[in-house]
């Protein structure tokens, strides 16, 4: 870290606002990744809710939520008393509150406020700031998603004690790692390449939609080279040959030596 | 010396060429299947027990002592050779054995792992021929109070064992206990985490989530660029197919503290086997005189886990035969074997069918004893396998796994799920975040939740119980004495490791 201070001031600043930008985006995923999957719903694939509504349903909790995140906050320390000594946060809150109220109020809000942050601290460690951040933004999702949860009754523990009492230690921790990565130098982030991560992770979708559907031959032919794809330094000859080998071999090994049910061919050529 | 004849009763039963014959075809047939990458020992030994159904009783739990060890050492070498633990015991075999076979060093490592789980399976056989009965007593001294503190030291053990920084790795262990919450709650059925999707509900799976984070990780990581000229020097230097001296000099005390160490830990149903692979690596590590070797391709963090685990595994035997408890998952399985030969275990068992216990036992010794001379000479040619390029080898992989995970369950998300935990792998490496506290966390996570309910049920609500209780005290200490140990450097001086080790 012996750069000189001009040149560490600029780069921070940029560094800042992409990661303030990361965060604000973390802060929206699963609002994003609802309106993502609502798409399916246009063609008659899965249950939920539409598009329209899923935009609808966030923007206004978003937005209506902030007089709630007033009044809760006003109401944090005898809450939190409360927490501690019963575990059940919130109840008459959370009566009135709906779902993805108290996304915004759980998840959002604090990661905006991370976000916002983000812009006026130095990053000295910006591999475990983010991690960090990312962590915390893991427990909030976790709290949220056990908020519908019995907690304690009495002294014995409800289906959402455990998960909470372990979201409110990985918040700790994520927050003290964050807290590390503002307080001491440590190693950026890590260069992250698309290719690899993409064909692989493509890979392994198609194998899963399209093993019931296209049978074992056909799908692990087609996975094997969707994955090759993954690295320049694939010859297609080698490949194909490979693959078809390969897609032999577990075509014989995995339904026949070994008796799995598994499908081998195409429905529709079957039928 | 009663026992010792039950012992000699046990062995004439088992030392039949049909027998014999049965546990080798067993061995070789669960290391096959076991080696593949993506099949864990429960799959293998779930897949493999239909065949023994036609065979006599005695013939048919030898073969599945074979198919047992057979694919549990299949587990360990995949975990050496790609990184890819098929089971929570051999995580640990991973961190080190994979470093060494990174060294070119794949040879010596698969021969320990072998040499070491011979051994202990020798003296686990023994220990459980005289002690079998009055050890049992240990498991029964252990209440949820005693099972929650041995859990926490447990996740302390994973705390050790990570190279970087402790809070990082706590946070891990965190991490795999709030997925481990995801599924049913036990108690009430309550539905957590699992967002309305059906294969959620009875939870993550502990080989869909180890797939991913070692398995997809890795090979997404040597795709990046870079890592290419790291992997061809990998294949070029692989040197000596067996341990040389000082190999075996080194890792002798460790396969001696990992036996004890199994043996004991192997007897507490629950947890016990998979504490113990840990719990040895981290006595290596703290007795080593220099412990930053180990993470580094050590030997001793090959060889004391593997015979922990393996010595864990056959004293594991005692709580299913006396108590009646099958310890882990592949135990159950076993059971369910015993159940359709008639046998059921619990106390009587011992009394009423003396052939098939002792014979189950001595061919327990005899499955190890297979164990070592298929894989010996079997070293040469995984270790060959190495030599594939990469660029073939990872869709392979890739297509191994997805089978593997989709087998299980049959389940199409499953593999989906695996895919996401592989991005999640490689978002961990990239900030220096390790998978084995993760893993250990995820399968303590349901125990220590269930004996944390019970115990405080029992207590009404009594938080001093888990300190009052003198063997719980104890195990607490020990955690608490750990962990300060494992911190105390890192106050004093700050580790310079965690910036060297970029490359890793």
């Amino acid at each position: 870290m012996a750069d000189t201070m001009g040149h560490t001031a600029s780069t921070t600043t940029a560094r800042n606002t992409s990661a303030a930008l990361g965060i604000f985006l973390l802060a929206l995923a699963p609002q994003i990744f609802e309106l993502v999957w609502s798409f399916g719903t246009i063609f008659g694939w899965g249950s939920g809710r539409g598009p329209l509504q899923v935009v609808a349903a966030h923007a206004t909790a978003l937005a209506t939520s902030i007089p709630d995140l007033l009044v809760i906050l006003s109401a944090v320390p005898g809450a939190i008393a409360k927490y501690l000594s019963t575990g059940s946060s919130g109840q008459v809150v959370k009566a009135t509150l709906s779902s993805d109220a108290l996304l915004a109020l759980i998840y959002s809000y604090p990661l905006f406020a991370v976000a916002i942050g983000s812009l006026f601290v130095t990053i000295r460690g910006a591999q475990d700031y983010i991690g960090g951040v990312m962590l915390a933004a893991l427990a909030l999702f976790a709290l949220w998603a056990s908020s519908d949860l019995q907690g304690m009754h009495g002294f014995s523990f409800g289906a959402g004690t455990a998960p909470r009492m372990f979201g409110v230690l990985l918040l700790a921790l994520g927050a003290g790692i964050a807290v590390t990565g503002l307080a001491t130098d440590g190693p950026n982030v890590g260069h992250y390449s698309w290719r690899g991560p993409f064909f692989v992770a493509a890979a392994i979708v198609f194998f899963a939609l399209a093993i019931r559907p296209l049978g074992l031959v056909v799908t692990a032919f087609a996975s094997f080279q969707i994955a090759a794809l993954g690295s320049h330094e694939t010859r297609w000859i080698e490949a194909v040959i490979v693959g078809a080998c390969l897609t032999a071999g577990c075509a014989v090994l995995f339904p026949y030596i070994l008796g799995l049910p598994m499908p081998m061919f195409p429905r529709f050529l079957i039928q | 010396m009663e026992l010792f004849a039950n012992l000699a009763h046990g062995f004439v039963v088992a030392f039949s060429p049909i027998n014999l014959l049965m546990c080798l075809i067993g061995a070789l047939v669960g290391t096959l299947v076991g080696v593949l990458p993506g099949i864990g020992t429960i799959a293998t030994v779930a897949m493999l027990l239909p065949i023994t159904f036609g065979l006599p009783p005695v013939g048919a739990l030898i073969m599945l002592a074979g198919i047992y060890y057979g694919a549990q050492y299949g587990g360990s070498t995949t975990s050496i050779l790609v990184n890819i633990p098929g089971e929570a015991t051999s995580v640990v075999t991973a961190i080190d054995g994979h470093q060494m076979a990174k060294q070119g060093r794949a040879g010596p490592a698969l021969a320990i792992a072998a040499i070491g789980s011979f051994f202990a399976g020798c003296v686990a056989t023994i220990l459980i021929a005289v002690l079998g009965a009055p050890l049992t007593k240990l498991a029964l001294a252990f209440g949820p109070a005693e099972y929650f503190s041995l859990m926490c030291l447990g996740l302390i053990f994973a705390v050790v064992l990570a190279k970087g920084s402790v809070l990082k790795a706590i946070a891990m262990i965190v991490f795999g206990l709030l997925l481990s919450m995801v599924g049913s709650d036990i108690e009430t059925g309550a539905s957590r985490m699992a967002f309305n999707i059906p294969e959620l509900a009875d939870g993550l799976g502990f080989a869909t989530v180890a797939m991913g984070v070692f398995g997809f990780a890795e090979i997404i990581r040597n795709l990046d660029h870079g890592a290419e000229m790291n992997r061809d020097l990998v294949q070029q230097k692989i040197t000596g197919l067996m341990p040389t001296r000082k190999d075996l000099t080194d890792s002798t005390p460790a396969i001696l503290r990992g036996t004890v160490l199994g043996s004991i830990l192997g007897i507490l149903p629950g947890g016990g086997a998979v504490i113990a692979s840990f719990a040895a690596y981290t006595l290596e590590k703290k007795l080593a005189r220099d412990p930053r070797r180990f993470g580094r391709g050590a030997i001793e963090g090959v060889a004391a886990p593997e015979s922990a685990n393996n010595a864990a595994a056959q004293t594991s035997f005692i709580p299913l035969l006396t108590l009646g408890i099958p310890p882990n998952a592949v135990m159950a399985l076993m059971v369910g074997a015993m159940t359709i030969h008639g046998i059921v275990p619990g106390p009587q068992v011992m009394q009423k069918q003396p052939d098939l216990v002792w014979g189950m036992i001595a061919s327990m010794w005899i499955g190890n004893l297979m164990l070592i001379i298929i894989n010996l000479p079997l070293v040469g040619i995984w270790v060959r396998l190495l030599r594939v390029p990469y660029r073939l080898m990872f869709p392979s992989i890739v297509i191994f796994c997805a089978i593997g995970i989709y087998s299980v369950n049959n389940a199409p998300v499953d593999v989906i799920l695996a895919g996401v935990f592989g991005l999640v792998g490689y978002w961990l490496i990239k900030h220096d975040f390790e998978p084995a506290p993760l893993l250990l966390g995820m399968v303590l996570g349901p125990l220590m939740e269930e004996n944390l309910r019970r115990a405080l049920l029992i207590s009404r609500g009594d938080w001093s119980v888990f300190v009052t209780r003198p063997l719980s005290a104890v195990l607490l200490a020990i955690a608490a004495g750990l962990l300060v140990l494992t911190v105390l450097p890192v106050l004093r001086a700050k580790r310079d490791e965690v910036f060297t080790e970029s490359e890793n």
